[in-house]
């Protein structure tokens, strides 16, 4: 019987390659990363049951989920709103299958869940040109006190949805933008990112959730 | 006015200070009327530039304007219906006759506005509208013949014949009366457009802009200056003054670094402020590198900017206002404040003996401004016939010669300006000696952007000018722009504003206090137009004349937007920057109106010329818009698949073997590979949704025209919805994979808007239902496996434990299974070609391991990967409706599928269904075409009419909808839509193709060509 491997692929396959892009710079303008092995789940709230559900995700992840565009922060997991009733649960990946698990177990009866580990691409975007290179694709204002640490959108790039939060700023001080892109329009919205980030020079590569 | 230029008199400038090397030198040789010192310019940077093929020198600093006019150059261009020689008229973006061509090859560029065009070392410019050369111009005869080119020339010559219009009349006219030419090479730069967000919104930095954006700055609001000139300052670089108690020049350097320190304030210029639109939205366009040969590596050339802000203080100043005189566009008459802006900041003399031709007092600062510099001032021309006030003692001093009247002709010719000729008020007249006129018809504020919601500017009878009238929404007016002309005044206004505007956007901040200077008087007498014999221009740019307005008045054109377009007075790139006012004053005369009643048109954006690349940023080429891709698009790639756009996905049309000679004998590859044996196709892009939750049964119910809550768990369903008016909306398959959880898919073409449909029910129609919807479309990689080896193939694949059989899997099962290796699928048996068929699907990160495997597993039975086209050509062979035939018009029932609506239940579009129209008896319904000619190929769109009547609309009975060429049946065959078409099967019908001039006869037949008991797919 043939052998069959399983190889995963990202859907920055070929769009990303690692390294230094655009305009040569001691310090890059941009700094690019795809986070790859998620866990990522939408929950969403059966009705009537939005109370259950965010005590379960306080029972599960140690936090309440947030009831606005917010990114509440976990030791496990970071729970981001997506609309009424309902948040993304992102997560390192470790034991896919328990980790899933154990959410169906916590939500069972007062939530849906959507697996959507593969539907979404992660980009982390960061650098002291982060913001003017996400002017060029994004009508948000991210100055600080508009958006600080914390601050999740629901919007658009490219006609394309795109769930977009602020992490906690980088070690350089750095703001840190997180953006959820459907898997198919990963390609795309890189090239964009990247094509917007050249003249201020780019360091693109992946990174494993940690 | 207190100058910037301590220069010493003209023709004493071969040998300039600073420049010591050989190149410097050679730059101040062609500069025969730069002054000595003085200037914003960089004498220690000179440029070297051409213009028609001529080289010559400038500085850094200059615009392309004035670094001509350094030059000596008077003659820049030719007219655009006459060919008049025409030279620079203002200094600044409202430039109406300077044009130019720039650059040269793929980056050339029409129209450019010498005035706006800042100089850069090797700028080529060319004079456009002229042949053989800008000196001797062949259509210059034109002028001869003006008679005839009057207001609606075009319109009353060239009616007959009508058909000569758009092949001799339209491309004719074009040639003779264009303007520039564009390049005819894809643009090499690149645009891109960007967000900006603000709490106070600057637009202009003159004295009151510069003042507002510092109070509103240091009140602490989010606060971005936008100036459309490389230099902050305005008319404090061209005019001086003092402010504070210093020069004007040191108040700006100062202001300008106290807001550079300012973390809340961004100032941007070379950046024009275009377009106001809704919810304080406002476009600019950032000339990012056009004052450089090319832009530099991963630069872009311009930038369109889409401003959010709060509240915006509009200080565009104002523009000053020609006077309509016979002569008045001779090169050398020039806007009195254009040559202070030439003479003062760029230390070019635009003439040796300058006249001044003056209505008002600011038009006066000009005497000072040349004398200064060194010039001669040899006469003022006022119609008020006294000397202002404020002026009288540099009259007396310099024994200003100062006649009373207005200026009747211009003598010159190609070389411009010779001598003007002045009449009294008695009708006396005299010739004065002179090689510039500056003229000075007062200032018009600069309203436009305040009108762009429509809002009318209202006249001020003590300044002779519109100000701004209701402004739109966050907007406030301040400075010139509304009307406040004297520096003190500007100073005040700008600040307040600014102050009020931060105040307004909850800054709590110290505004400070406004900055002081004079508030010298601005005393005018209006003077539209001096009337004498010859040709006097309104609308330099589309030459205009006032016989013209006049002429249009005496044919019933008397509204201003009836002027507008009879004469075409302010359409050109100019917008009537320097015409429009003067133009409805004359109107407003000849009518016997005021010019309130008289009026303005309508002003719409762009305030100022835009590239289309700028609009169009970084959507060009293969970034016009954005793309998907599948899992497997780069398995497929590798392959040599040839890729179709539908919609925005990337899919692989068909897999092009070695000696295969085109494209239909790949398809029928393919095709016969899946039906003799086993073939896969990517079909991820079918929109897929998760449908959860206790009342998903009850919702897909009241969804599709068929029922689901009856559908067993592991099973299922082809699907069916309408529209709310009855007519279909999409189908596809849906499965019920746990009580509460079904797997619903969708075309590919409706995957966005089936989902917002359902969302729309469910949280709109139906909130009480527990129904929870995620799109899942991107979470799965599917694919289709089809053909007669199809199980033996998934054998190969699936884990041993798995029951692959008929009865262990039937048709329209759907479950989980264990694949080998480890990875868990889901597994649909639901066929499209008409095959055993079955789509799996994996998690997309497996999307391109299972397209490998598939090969792997199906190597034994000759698998093969096949693309949209063979996937159609089975559908068609089939009689499977999509896309052509779920177009938007067609109800189940003329899809063959009336049978599926439910009479149990309620369902959306049920009602609508019913209505008469919709149920008729003569409606078009899905047939299948057969040509009687096996070897006919048959086009999709060919009409179809009965055999023997004449093609026509009254005997149009339908159309081919879709067509293939059927391997299986060994000729081209086809789906349509057909008047009662399914009484007809067997009747011989004409096919009607104009469009391809094709006419032949047909055989209407039952849509499922292949296998129509469907015992293959069950097998």
């Amino acid at each position: 019987m043939a052998d069959f491997s399983w190889n995963t692929q990202s859907p920055l396959q070929r769009a990303l390659v690692a390294g230094h892009h655009g305009v040569p710079a001691l310090q890059a303008g941009v700094v690019l990363t795809e986070v790859r092995n998620i866990v990522l789940v939408q929950v969403m709230a059966r009705r009537g049951k939005a109370a259950d559900t965010a005590k379960a995700a306080k029972k599960l992840f140690g936090i309440e989920p947030p009831n606005s565009p917010k990114a509440a922060f976990g030791k496990s997991a970071t729970l981001v709103w997506s609309g009424p009733d309902q948040f993304t649960v992102f997560a390192p990946r470790a034991d896919e299958a328990s980790q899933l698990d154990a959410m169906s177990k916590a939500f069972a009866g007062s939530a849906s869940l959507s697996e959507q580990s593969d539907g979404r691409c992660l980009i982390r975007m960061t650098g002291p040109r982060a913001r003017d290179a996400i002017a060029k694709f994004s009508s948000l204002d991210l100055h600080g006190d508009v958006f600080p640490v914390g601050t999740a959108a629901n919007t658009s790039v490219d006609h394309t949805a795109v769930n977009l939060w602020r992490e906690a700023d980088g070690a350089d001080g750095q703001a840190v933008y997180a953006m959820l892109v459907f898997t198919s329009f990963a390609d795309s919205l890189w090239h964009t990112i990247v094509d917007s980030s050249l003249e201020y020079g780019v360091d693109t590569s992946s990174t494993r959730a940690a | 006015m207190s100058g910037y230029s301590q220069t010493e008199p003209l023709g004493r400038t071969a040998t300039m200070e600073g420049n010591t090397n050989a190149r410097g030198n050679a730059a101040a040789a062609t500069q025969s009327h730069r002054l000595r010192s003085g200037g914003l310019i960089d004498r220690k940077a000179p440029l070297e530039f051409s213009f028609d093929g001529k080289s010559m020198t400038g500085f850094a600093g200059d615009t392309l304007a004035s670094a001509l006019i350094a030059n000596g150059v008077k003659l820049v261009a030719r007219s655009f219906k006459y060919h008049r020689p025409r030279g620079i008229i203002t200094a600044g973006s409202e430039e109406p006759s300077a044009l130019v061509e720039m650059r040269t090859g793929a980056r050339k560029e029409p129209n450019t506005r010498a005035t706006t065009q800042e100089l850069y070392d090797g700028l080529i410019a060319q004079s456009q509208n002229r042949w053989p050369s800008l000196r001797r111009d062949f259509l210059s005869i034109n002028q001869l013949f003006s008679p005839i080119f009057v207001a609606g020339f075009y319109y009353k010559t060239f009616m007959w014949p009508a058909k000569f219009w758009e092949a001799i009349y339209e491309p004719l006219i074009r040639r003779a009366a264009g303007l520039g030419k564009s390049a005819e090479l894809p643009d090499p730069d690149h645009y891109d457009k960007a967000w900006a967000h603000c709490d106070v919104l600057v637009v202009g930095a003159g004295p009151a802009g510069l003042s507002a954006a510092l109070a509103a700055g240091r009140a602490g609001s989010r606060v971005i200056l936008v100036e459309e000139d490389s230099r902050l300052g305005g008319r404090l670089l061209s005019d001086g003054g003092e402010i504070d108690g210093m020069h004007a020049e040191e108040w700006v350097r100062r202001t300008t670094d106290e807001l550079a320190s300012l973390p809340n304030v961004r100032m941007m210029v070379r950046t024009a402020l275009f377009g106001v639109y809704d919810g304080g939205v406002y476009a600019a366009l950032e000339r990012v590198n056009d004052h450089v040969p090319v832009p530099g590596p991963h630069q872009v050339r311009q930038r369109l900017w889409r401003i959010v802000a709060k509240r915006s203080v509009v200080t565009a100043g104002a523009i000053e206002r020609p006077i309509v005189f016979p002569g008045n566009d001779r090169p050398g008459v020039m806007m009195a404040s254009a040559v202070r802006t030439y003479v003062n900041r760029f230390a070019a003399m635009p003439g040796r003996k300058v006249a001044l031709f003056t209505n008002n007092d600011d038009g006066w600062r000009t005497v000072e401004a040349i004398q200064q510099a060194g010039g001669d001032i040899t006469a003022v021309i006022d119609p008020r016939g006294k000397v202002p006030a404020e002026y009288q003692a540099v009259a007396e001093l310099s024994d200003l010669r100062v006649l009373s009247g207005g200026v009747s002709d211009v003598k010159g010719g190609v070389d411009g300006v010779r001598g003007v000729v002045v009449t009294d008020s008695n009708g006396r007249t005299q010739q004065i000696e002179a090689d510039c006129l500056a003229v000075s018809g007062g200032w018009n504020p600069n309203v436009g952007l305040s009108c762009f919601h429509r809002g009318k500017p209202v006249w001020r009878d003590d300044i002779a000018a519109f100000i701004p009238g209701e402004a739109p929404n966050g907007m406030v007016m301040a400075g010139a722009a509304r009307g406040e002309f004297s520096l003190g005044a500007c100073l005040r206004d700008g600040h307040a504003a600014g102050a009020a505007a931060a105040a307004q956007c909850g800054a709590s901040g110290n505004a400070g206090e406004a900055s002081e200077a004079g508030d010298e008087v601005y005393a005018i007498s209006p003077l539209w137009q001096v009337k004498a014999k010859g040709k006097a221009f309104v609308d330099f740019q589309h030459d205009v004349t006032a016989s013209d307005v006049t002429l249009a008045q005496r044919e019933g054109f008397e509204s201003v937007e009836h002027l507008k377009r009879y004469t075409t007075l302010g359409m050109a790139t100019d917008q009537g920057k320097t015409s429009n006012i003067t133009g409805l004053a004359i109107m407003a005369e000849a009518t016997g109106r005021s010019i309130p009643q008289t009026g303005t048109t309508i002003y719409r954006p762009p305030y100022s010329p835009v590239a289309i690349g700028a609009l169009a940023g970084h959507h060009r080429d293969e970034n016009f818009h954005a793309w998907r891709l599948t899992p497997s698009h780069h398995w497929a790639a590798a392959r040599g698949a040839v890729f179709v756009d539908t919609g925005l996905w990337k899919r692989a049309q068909w897999y092009p073997q070695p000696g295969e000679k085109d494209w239909l004998e790949s398809v029928t590859r393919e095709v016969l590979a899946v039906r003799n044996g086993v073939g896969f196709c990517d079909v991820t892009t079918l929109g897929k949704v998760d449908v959860r939750g206790a009342d998903a049964g009850t919702f897909l119910d009241r969804v599709y025209i068929n029922a689901f809550s009856s559908l067993a768990v592991g099973k299922a369903r082809y699907g069916l919805m309408l529209r709310e008016d009855g007519i279909v909306m999409d189908d596809g398959t849906t499965s019920r994979l746990a009580e509460d959880h079904y797997f619903l898919t969708t075309t590919t073409a409706k995957a966005g808007p089936v989902m917002a449909h359902l969302e729309f029910c469910r949280q709109v129609l139906w909130p009480e239902l527990d129904v929870q919807l995620s799109s899942a479309s991107d979470q799965w990689a599917q694919f289709s496996i089809a053909g007669p080896n199809t199980r033996k193939l998934l054998q190969a694949l699936v884990d041993p434990s798995e029951d692959m059989s008929n009865e262990g899997f039937p048709f329209m099962g759907a479950r989980e299974v264990k694949l080998r290796g480890g990875v868990t699928a889901r597994l649909f048996r639901i066929s499209f070609s008409g095959e055993i068929a079955f789509e799996i699907s994996v998690p997309a990160r497996y999307g391109a391991a299972m397209a490998e495997n598939l090969m792997i597993a199906g190597k034994p039975f000759g698998v093969t990967p096949y693309g949209t086209e063979a996937l159609g050509v089975m559908r068609i062979e089939k009689g499977h409706v999509a896309g052509p035939e779920l177009n938007g018009t067609t109800t189940a029932d003329d899809l063959g599928l009336g049978k599926m609506m439910s009479k149990k239940k309620d369902f959306i579009g049920r009602v609508m269904a019913g209505r008469e129209a919709l149920t008729a008896p003569d409606r078009q319904v899905v047939v299948g075409i057969k040509p009687l000619d096996a070897k006919r190929r048959l086009r999709s769109g060919a009409h179809v009419v009965p055999r023997g009547a004449i093609p026509g609309p009254d005997t149009d009975q339908g159309y081919v909808t879709s067509v293939c060429y059927s391997p299986m049946l060994q000729q081209w065959i086809g789906l349509g839509l057909v008047e009662r078409g399914r009484e007809r099967s067997g009747e011989i019908v004409r096919i009607h193709d104009p469009l391809r001039n094709e006419d032949y006869e047909a055989e209407i037949c039952n849509p499922v060509f292949y296998d129509p008991e469907g015992v293959r797919q069950r097998g």
